[in-house]
């Protein structure tokens, strides 16, 4: 098992490189949250129409694209793994730390990449008010590490169970409530000029609690 | 079996208590009542919550099934009482606020705590596997532990609540009628000792589960 700070993150390096290799061959991943996203979006524009005005429920729809985006594709990092019968390799060369924070700095790019298509998109197809630019860019930074830190986590647990599908989103939802009430509240206060603040403090304080949880956690997802 | 007929007896009487003796709040009027099922069904999920993920840690520190026995036991019991808290709740808002549902903020605490228990019990079904089962669903429960507080005192500060705060206010002392405080506090007596009760049973039929298993197999 390799130890020592360097090894430590070569391998987190190594890992997050692998992922992005990985996806980009078959970018399977990516073309199905894609179209998730891109398919939701143009149901509820088709149906409801421009809702410039609207701002509670422009909040609303913009948070639940991504949310049914994340849970589309969030688990593959793992489920990829367990399915080719390489998460053994990777355990013997890696620390269970290392693992993990490899997949989640992928998972994190992968939905920046995600929004970085969706956000413009929604804001054209749904006529949304310009943002204040400043807070509307930090809710979705850390509303998106909130979302990637909890998915990778439970994407882990129930890539070694049977229906993984259905599993990932019914687990996964009860975790996510706290993060879509302050993204979805935060993203409505911003567009009435009023404060974020809490909203941010929210967010950070449950991305640091996941986070923390989760370097206690790891070494016991494995230990087969 | 004394301590059985003790508990029958004592919820019997709390009952009676409550029904009898007891006068009705005034504002709430006949709906009263309700409270000496809601309040202790909602206060049981909560231990029994806590008493799962206090025995998930457990488990995951010294990997005894015992503690896994007690964690998926007090889920199951923890999702029948809050099934009970919600399904009360909602009648009685009903009767009151003239509306099934309005997600107030100890509305969505009690919808969120029932997700929390079905996600858990869902995970577990889909695992054969003992020591896995036992295990995953362990490490989900510890960042439900965490995750929890979140939602239970960060997002009603964000949200206006329409619960009354006449029971327990912000001097922290309890505001209620003496008759209606004892049936109240009686009835929470009698709840969490069937809860107890219930408790003990399944995890003891658990562990009889595992040996014959065990002997089977030998």
């Amino acid at each position: 098992m390799p130890t020592g700070e360097s090894n430590f993150g070569a391998a987190v390096w190594a890992i997050l490189c692998k992922e992005c290799q990985t996806e980009w061959r078959t970018r399977y991943g990516l073309n199905a949250a894609l179209l998730f996203a891109l398919t939701t979006l143009t149901t509820v524009s088709f149906a409801a129409g421009r809702l410039g005005d609207r701002i509670d429920l422009l909040s609303a729809f913009l948070w639940i694209v991504l949310l049914f985006a994340s849970m589309a594709s969030l688990a593959h990092v793992f489920v990829r793994e367990v399915d080719g019968h390489t998460l053994t390799f990777l355990r013997l060369v890696a620390s269970p730390g290392a693992i993990a924070l490899g997949k989640l700095l992928f998972n994190l790019l992968f939905l920046l990449v995600l929004e970085a298509v969706t956000v413009p998109l929604f804001f054209i197809l749904m006529d949304a008010p310009p943002p204040s630019w400043g807070k509307f860019i930090a809710l979705l930074g850390l509303g998106s590490l909130a979302l990637a830190a909890t998915s990778t986590l439970v994407g882990a647990i129930i890539a070694q169970t049977r229906s993984r599908g259905a599993l990932f989103a019914a687990v996964s939802l009860p975790l996510l409530l706290p993060v879509m009430a302050a993204a979805v509240s935060g993203t409505r206060n911003q567009w009435q000029m009023g404060s974020v603040a809490p909203e941010l403090r929210l967010l950070a304080g449950f991305t640091a609690a996941v986070l923390g949880m989760s370097v206690l956690l790891y070494d016991h997802l494995w230990n087969d | 079996m004394i301590l059985r007929v003790l508990l029958l007896v004592w919820i019997a009487v709390s009952l009676a208590a409550g029904f009898l003796l007891a006068p009705l709040v005034p504002g709430l009027g006949p709906t009263t009542r309700v409270l000496y099922f809601h309040i202790p069904a909602a206060w049981i999920t909560v231990v029994a919550l806590a008493w799962s993920m206090g025995h998930s840690l457990l488990y995951l520190r010294s990997r005894r099934m015992e503690h896994d026995d007690h964690a998926a036991a007090a889920a199951e019991l923890g999702l029948l009482f809050c099934i009970v808290a919600t399904v009360s709740g909602s009648m009685w808002a009903k009767a009151v606020w003239h509306s099934y549902w309005n997600w107030d903020p100890r509305e969505t605490s009690i919808f969120f705590l029932l997700l929390i228990y079905g996600a858990y019990l869902a995970l577990r079904g889909s695992i054969e596997n003992d020591e896995r089962r036992a295990r995953l669903s362990a490490v989900y429960s510890a960042i439900a532990f965490v995750t929890v507080p979140f939602l239970f005192f960060v997002v009603p500060r964000l949200y206006f609540s329409l619960h009354p705060d006449t029971i327990i206010n912000t001097r922290g002392k309890v505001d209620m009628d003496p008759r209606i405080r004892i049936a109240f506090f009686s009835m929470l007596i009698g709840f969490t000792g069937l809860f107890f009760w219930v408790l003990n049973l399944k995890v003891r039929l658990l562990r009889l589960e595992r040996r014959r298993a065990e002997q089977a197999a030998a």
